[in-house]
């Protein structure tokens, strides 16, 4: 399958994502010390799950999710490109929240 | 935008067939970064891999890649590097290939210091073939052919490294992508056999009778045994027992290189310089 | 002439040389009896010409190095015996996989296993047919004389190229120590007859190195010019990436074996040693030998003229693919017909299977001696 591991920056945003790649192992979410991602249900999808952006306000651009992604499925744009925000404690705690939902995006229900 | 893998990359191959939150992935991208700070045209890399889901690193990446038998991985690489001596060998294999079926070459390789970089993925497990005893599996833990628990004792990749006289050995994990990518620079810039073992995770094979089966819970488990090695020098040896130092743990830079030293026995048949004794070397024994 | 020599030297002697002048750039060797002194020359000759030739840790690792370099693109050399070659053997079905060239020198001894290391056989002639697992056709040259040891080398080489794959020259203990005068080609002679392997010249997003004629070799270039490609024993693409797909698989494999065997007269060499007055009378003996056994053969073949038998030896010098149709012009014209070999039945089997007869007469001997010509003097008046 040719999909380009890297997709185009869309613009505007801090971080982005490609689902052709995602494999829904949860490592991204795990290590976002902000919850800006959160994985959500996707019958069509690898382990039926698939990553999502939520709360890209809260992104401060560490890096640590493209870093821990082994599939090329999520990118970060470069300071350059994109103001980031600051790590806040509400962006601490909704981390805290999403790990504790599995890593499921708190719009989902409960575990998978 | 932060990085930009596709130059490197056979993107028609991807996705990758590894499993979902393999450390492959993570290792793939560290080296591609690590590559692109070497800043060197594709066409004078070659990329060598055994056999098992490290294996087919060499299939992801855009360069002269070779895929070989079980555990001979170094041993193609030295005659490649030996035909071009000034061109990038990187060998990537997991840790039963290396050490394992391919422990004599590794061993050997590590002996002549021949300028190459070999990249051991230790999963700690065969995992493609799944779930068998390696080298490395821990004492106690399930395996396939081990299913009341490993009786069979570990080898430590770095110590034999050393034993075996390569003059670059480093270890670290997945867990850190950007150190893994400085070291891995510096282990491909070092002239002589860099060996570097990397701890990843297989929570599918290893993991799942061993209370690893999410990524993350393996992830934790290689957190919880490995320490810098700055941290290491100040543990007792009880507690050494059970942690692996982190970081550059070897780095000679006196040793010879052996593409160099032949380079020697070449001008010596060619009449440009005198017989080697025992006096051109400090180690005569 | 002008294009020959006249040296005085030994069968492994001779093997190195004759690599060397064939451009042979790369050999990786390990120490066994009776072939050691192939690597032993080679250490020296190599070096002197710019090339590498380097004892590694094992016969594995000597092979896997061999074709390390062979992918690379040079040409390269391996050197064993029996043992070896068993050793090799995965590494050897790699090279056949990935159709890269190498010439694999036997000089073979007494076995199985550790057998008779400084004595003579011929046991390793079915072994070279299929050492490794699969389907492939061997390429097995066997040197009958001295100075064979040097011109089947060198023809070795150009074959490698020619067909992409490994070929293996077989000496013997007998014909690999024996020290003597080789009337052989000048070392610019045979620089005039290299043939290397086939380039591709055109855009490398041109370039498929798998994709081929159903009966051609891949076209492997060299690496690092530009030219980025996978080599790997899976079966695979176009591009040399694994695949399982049918039709590929299929045609890979077809491939392999049509691109020898439907050209064996590209391959096929053998000497016919006073057969050209054989008329399939009543008493003509057709005698077939290969190696250091048909300078005995040839001996007894003159003695027993002498005695007024009408015998002739066919000598393939190209062992696999065996000259199927040159074997069976003379055995379906020569009634008796004796098989010579220091091994059990290894050639017979195929000479029984190519000329469709049964009643075909052996010569064994499998105590690691030489046969003499008294002895195959003796057996023809036995049996014929």
């Amino acid at each position: 399958m040719a999909t380009s591991a890297m997709v185009e920056y869309p613009g505007d945003v801090p971080v982005w994502v490609n689902t052709d790649n995602c494999k829904a192992c949860d490592i991204c979410v795990s290590v976002c010390p902000s919850g800006v991602l959160g994985m959500v249900y996707d019958s069509t999808s690898t382990l039926g799950a698939m990553i999502s952006v939520d709360n890209p306000e809260s992104c401060i651009g560490c890096n640590d999710c493209e870093l821990n992604c082994p599939d090329f499925a999520i990118y970060v744009a470069s300071k350059q490109e994109f103001k980031f925000a600051k790590l806040t404690d509400d962006a601490k705690a909704r981390q805290e929240r999403i790990v504790a939902n599995n890593y499921m995006s708190l719009s989902e229900e409960g575990v998978k | 935008m932060a990085f930009n893998y596709d130059k490197y990359l056979r993107l028609e191959k991807m996705p990758t067939l590894w499993c979902w939150g393999c450390g492959d992935g993570v290792i793939l991208k560290a080296f591609v970064r690590a590559i692109e700070k070497m800043n060197i045209n594709q066409d004078d890399v070659c990329v060598v891999s055994g056999i098992g889901c490290s294996g087919r690193f060499s299939s992801y990446v855009d360069f002269n890649t070779v895929h070989t038998t079980h555990g001979r991985t170094v041993a193609f690489a030295t005659g490649i590097k030996l035909m071009h001596p000034d061109k990038l060998v990187i060998c990537v294999a997991g840790d039963g290939d290396s050490l394992a079926i391919g422990g004599n070459h590794t061993i050997h390789a590590c002996r002549r210091n021949i300028d190459m970089t070999f990249l051991i993925i230790n999963n700690f497990i065969y995992g493609l073939t799944n779930s068998q005893t390696s080298p490395t599996t821990p004492q106690g833990m399930w395996s396939v052919t081990q299913k009341v628990g490993n009786i069979d004792p570990t080898f430590n990749t770095c110590d034999l490294g050393i034993a075996a006289g390569a003059s670059f050995v480093a270890r670290e994990t997945m867990l850190e992508p950007k150190k893994l990518e400085k070291v891995l620079l510096k282990a491909m810039q070092h002239k002589g056999f860099s060996l570097i073992d990397v701890l990843s995770n297989c929570h599918i094979n290893l993991g799942r009778k061993n209370k690893m089966l999410s990524a993350m819970a393996n992830l934790e488990w290689i957190d919880s045994i490995t320490i810098t090695k700055k941290k290491y020098d100040t543990l007792s040896d009880e507690e050494k027992l059970n942690k692996f130092p982190l970081g550059i743990l070897k780095q000679d830079l006196e040793v010879r290189e052996y593409c160099d030293m032949y380079k020697e026995i070449q001008d010596i048949h060619q009449g440009k310089r005198a017989k080697l004794t025992q006096d051109d070397f400090a180690k005569k024994i | 002439m002008a294009d020959t020599r006249e040296v005085i030297s030994s069968g492994n002697h001779l093997a190195a040389l004759a690599g060397a002048d064939a451009g042979c750039r790369f050999m990786g060797g390990y120490p066994i009896t009776p072939s050691s002194e192939v690597i032993e020359q080679m250490s020296d000759l190599l070096p002197a010409r710019g090339g590498v030739c380097i004892q590694m840790e094992d016969e594995i690792a000597a092979v896997a190095a061999a074709v390390g370099a062979g992918m690379a693109g040079e040409r390269t050399l391996t050197a064993t015996s029996g043992p070896g070659i068993s050793l090799k053997a995965e590494n050897l079905g790699l090279a056949q996989m990935c159709e890269v060239p190498l010439v694999v020198i036997n000089v073979m001894r007494g076995g199985p296993s550790t057998g008779l290391p400084t004595r003579v056989s011929q046991g390793d002639v079915r072994q070279a047919k299929n050492p490794s697992h699969g389907d492939y056709r061997s390429i097995t040259l066997c040197a009958g004389n001295l100075s064979e040891c040097y011109t089947e080398v060198v023809r070795a080489f150009n074959l490698a190229d020619r067909f992409m794959q490994p070929v293996f020259v077989l000496l013997d203990e007998t014909i690999g120590h024996m020290h003597g005068k080789a009337i052989i080609p000048t070392e610019e002679a045979v620089k005039s007859g290299i043939v290397p392997r086939k380039q591709f010249d055109g855009a490398p997003e041109d370039y498929h190195p798998y994709e081929c004629e159903d009966d051609q070799p891949a076209v492997l270039n060299k690496m690092f010019e530009g030219y980025r490609y996978h080599f790997t024993g899976l079966h695979h693409d176009k591009n040399g990436f694994p695949t399982e797909e049918i039709e590929t698989c299929r045609k890979l494999i077809q491939r392999l074996e049509d691109k020898v065997m439907k050209h064996t007269d590209e391959l096929e060499l053998n000497e016919e040693f006073m057969l050209d007055d054989m008329t399939g009378e009543e008493g003509e003996v057709l005698i077939i030998a290969y190696g250091s056994v048909a300078l005995a053969a040839k001996e007894s073949i003159r003695h027993l003229r002498a005695a007024g038998i009408k015998a002739g030896l066919f000598r393939p010098v190209t062992l696999w693919p065996s000259p199927a149709e040159s074997i069976k012009k003379h055995t379906d014209m020569i009634k008796n017909v004796l098989c010579v070999e220091l091994n059990i039945r290894q050639y017979m089997e195929e000479i029984e299977r190519v000329s469709c007869r049964l009643d075909i007469e052996g010569l064994f001997k499998v105590n690691g001696r030489p046969i003499s010509p008294h002895e195959i003097v003796s057996k023809v008046k036995e049996v014929f």
